[in-house]
């Protein structure tokens, strides 16, 4: 799953009100007056950065050269339960 | 459809699963009605975004309205909050347990809960967090801890076999974590327990004064009706008032919804000099509760870049420099027993909940971030990061100024034992209904000051113990018991004076 599938599902399986929210924030901080406006509004801004910055860190490559590899996680636990006949 | 039981269940979170398989296993025929599916932990992938949306109610989206406003995540599906909390293990504190009995006539001692906290502890392999698999996000604040004197401690955790994958909040990828959907929920089953997942509930069905089923819709085979002399209902703090507004139970106390407490929660980062890797270990292991008379307790959180990302209180060029360092990276949490009290109203089917921080709460946030950076500095960080705008310093922090999320919801129903007080009685009973049960955290009265879900798997266990009318169980008014068949099951009705 690319970061943007998976951010598209947490947004879709967000309440209509948060989801429109946060559309409406990436809207925003993907454009150069968009950016400018929620300089002025810092909750705003910082609400908008958390959203980006957890798309970007959820990325494979970005997240595996920061130390982080999910497949490798996901796997390791999958082989795990197997071997020892976990749920 | 329409089935019949001894006893319906309704959710299969901390309270229903718990009270389902001990039901069950005492004989009773009992259905367990869940709104989310079951999750197979092969899809559990360790990336946040993804597993919120699979794993929570929302999203992980559900908030309060009020100031500030708070993200209250959920969990959804068999297992319920269990399935994404961090595993932290705490018996009711003896002092919490005294102010029950003092302000609401409740029976509840530690000597009477000691039976029902050691079967739940063996059930889900309580068991104290080793230090080495608590990782070196715990060591760093251990080091400052140390430095400081302040009393610290490594947390007790329902885990067995945990390698310290890092994501207990995004679904435990190697089932290490022994919540209710893989511990009490195969226990059901196994005893004969029908499980229904994606069965949202609309209403009970009240005749007469009393519960005698509930109406459902099922994902696939649409409408279902249960019938049964006893319901319970483990919908969570938020869900269980709404039902029981939906369901128009009478509410002679008048307190339904009301009374919300929470523990609302921030974190601080810090950059070490040395290599953390925050996400390699336990997250919550290590607890600080130098503090906890106060109401401030810090405890350990961690996870992977992207959740890490998502809550690093930074923007711009300072964000991105400090993610650049993320193996360098600590993180640790300060949770607050409020004072503050919400309300949950519903409005058309769904909650809407509604919380104001109170001038307490906000001094207790004010001195837990200042004694976070201490803890930090005490550790050696080069750089803490505190959730606060910039400029703005801990003691000088505005309510607006919060970063706050929010976990362990209680006290929608809460319980009283003097008359005509509460939502439910001693015994769980929801009072102005009979045959009706309250089994989650609604019931527990007051903020505990530490993670509830033990308390609640406690007084569920004890809901099944008084049900199967067991020795030792409480002292009700037992106006009649509705006995199976066979005389192996003696459920008491309990009748609740209003």
């Amino acid at each position: 799953m690319s970061a943007d599938t998976g951010m598209d599902a947490f947004l879709r399986a967000a309440p209509v009100t948060q989801r429109t929210g946060m559309r409406a924030l990436l809207a925003l901080a993907s454009r150069p007056r968009g950016r400018r406006l929620l300089d002025r509004v810092p909750l705003a801004e910082q609400a908008a950065w958390s959203l980006l910055a957890m798309r970007r860190y959820d990325d494979p490559g970005v997240s595996r050269a920061l130390g982080w590899d999910a497949a490798e996680v996901a796997a390791r636990g999958r082989e795990l339960r197997r071997a020892e006949g976990r749920p | 459809m329409i089935e019949s039981a001894d006893v319906c269940v309704v959710g299969a979170g901390a309270g229903g699963a718990v009270l389902a398989a001990e039901l069950a296993e005492g004989g009773a025929r009992v259905t367990l009605l869940e709104q989310g599916p079951e999750h197979d932990a092969d899809r559990f992938s360790a990336r946040p975004p993804e597993m919120m949306a699979r794993l929570y109610r929302d999203a992980g989206q559900t908030a309060t309205l009020g100031s500030p406003p708070i993200l209250l995540p959920v969990g959804r599906g068999l297992g319920g909050t269990t399935l994404v909390n961090s595993g932290t293990c705490f018996r009711t504190p003896a002092h919490v347990l005294e102010r029950w009995a003092s302000e609401f006539a409740l029976d509840l001692d530690e000597a009477s809960l000691e039976p029902c906290f050691e079967r739940v502890e063996a059930a889900l392999s309580v068991a104290e967090v080793a230090p080495d698999l608590a990782g070196e996000n715990a060591a760093v604040a251990r080091r400052g801890a140390e430095r400081l004197g302040w009393s610290h401690g490594y947390l007790r955790r329902n885990a067995r076999g945990c390698v310290g994958s890092g994501v207990c909040v995004f679904g435990c990828p190697t089932s290490a974590k022994q919540h209710t959907g893989i511990t009490y929920i195969p226990r059901a089953r196994a005893a004969g327990a029908r499980i229904v997942t994606g069965a949202d509930v609309r209403r009970v069905i009240v005749r007469a004064g009393r519960a005698v089923g509930v109406e459902a819709h099922v994902r696939g085979p649409g409408a279902m009706e249960v019938r049964a002399p006893v319901i319970a209902l483990a919908c969570g703090t938020i869900h269980t008032p709404v039902l029981l507004d939906r369901s128009r139970v009478p509410d002679p106390s008048g307190e339904r919804g009301r009374n919300l407490s929470l523990h609302p929660a921030t974190a601080a980062f810090a950059l070490m000099d040395h290599e953390v890797d925050m996400a390699r270990g336990v997250p919550q292991s290590f607890f600080v509760d130098e503090f906890a008379r106060e109401g401030v307790m810090l405890e350990g959180v961690a996870g992977p870049p992207a959740y890490a990302a998502m809550a690093l209180p930074l923007t711009g060029e300072r964000h991105r420099a400090a993610m650049a360092s993320y193996r360098r990276l600590a993180q640790f949490g300060l949770m607050v027993s409020d004072s503050s009290r919400g309300r949950v109203r519903t409005v058309g089917r769904h909650p809407v909940i509604r919380y104001d921080l109170c001038a307490e709460d906000l001094g207790r946030f004010r001195s837990g971030l200042a004694r976070l950076r201490e803890l930090f500095d005490a550790a050696g960080a080069r750089e803490v990061y505190l959730p606060l705008p910039p400029g703005v310093e801990p003691g000088r922090a505005g309510v607006g100024d919060l970063k706050l999320m929010a976990f362990h919801p209680l006290g929608t129903a809460r319980a009283d034992g003097r008359a005509g007080r509460g939502v439910t009685d001693g015994a769980l009973a929801v009072r102005g209904v009979r045959g009706l049960y309250v089994a989650d955290g609604s019931v527990v009265p007051s903020a505990l000051g530490v993670n509830p879900q033990l308390t609640i798997m406690a007084l569920a266990t004890r809901l099944a113990d008084t049900l199967l009318d067991r020795p030792g169980t409480p002292a009700v008014n037992r106006a009649n018991t509705v006995a199976r068949a066979n005389g192996h099951l003696n459920t008491k009705e309990v009748l609740c004076p209003s």
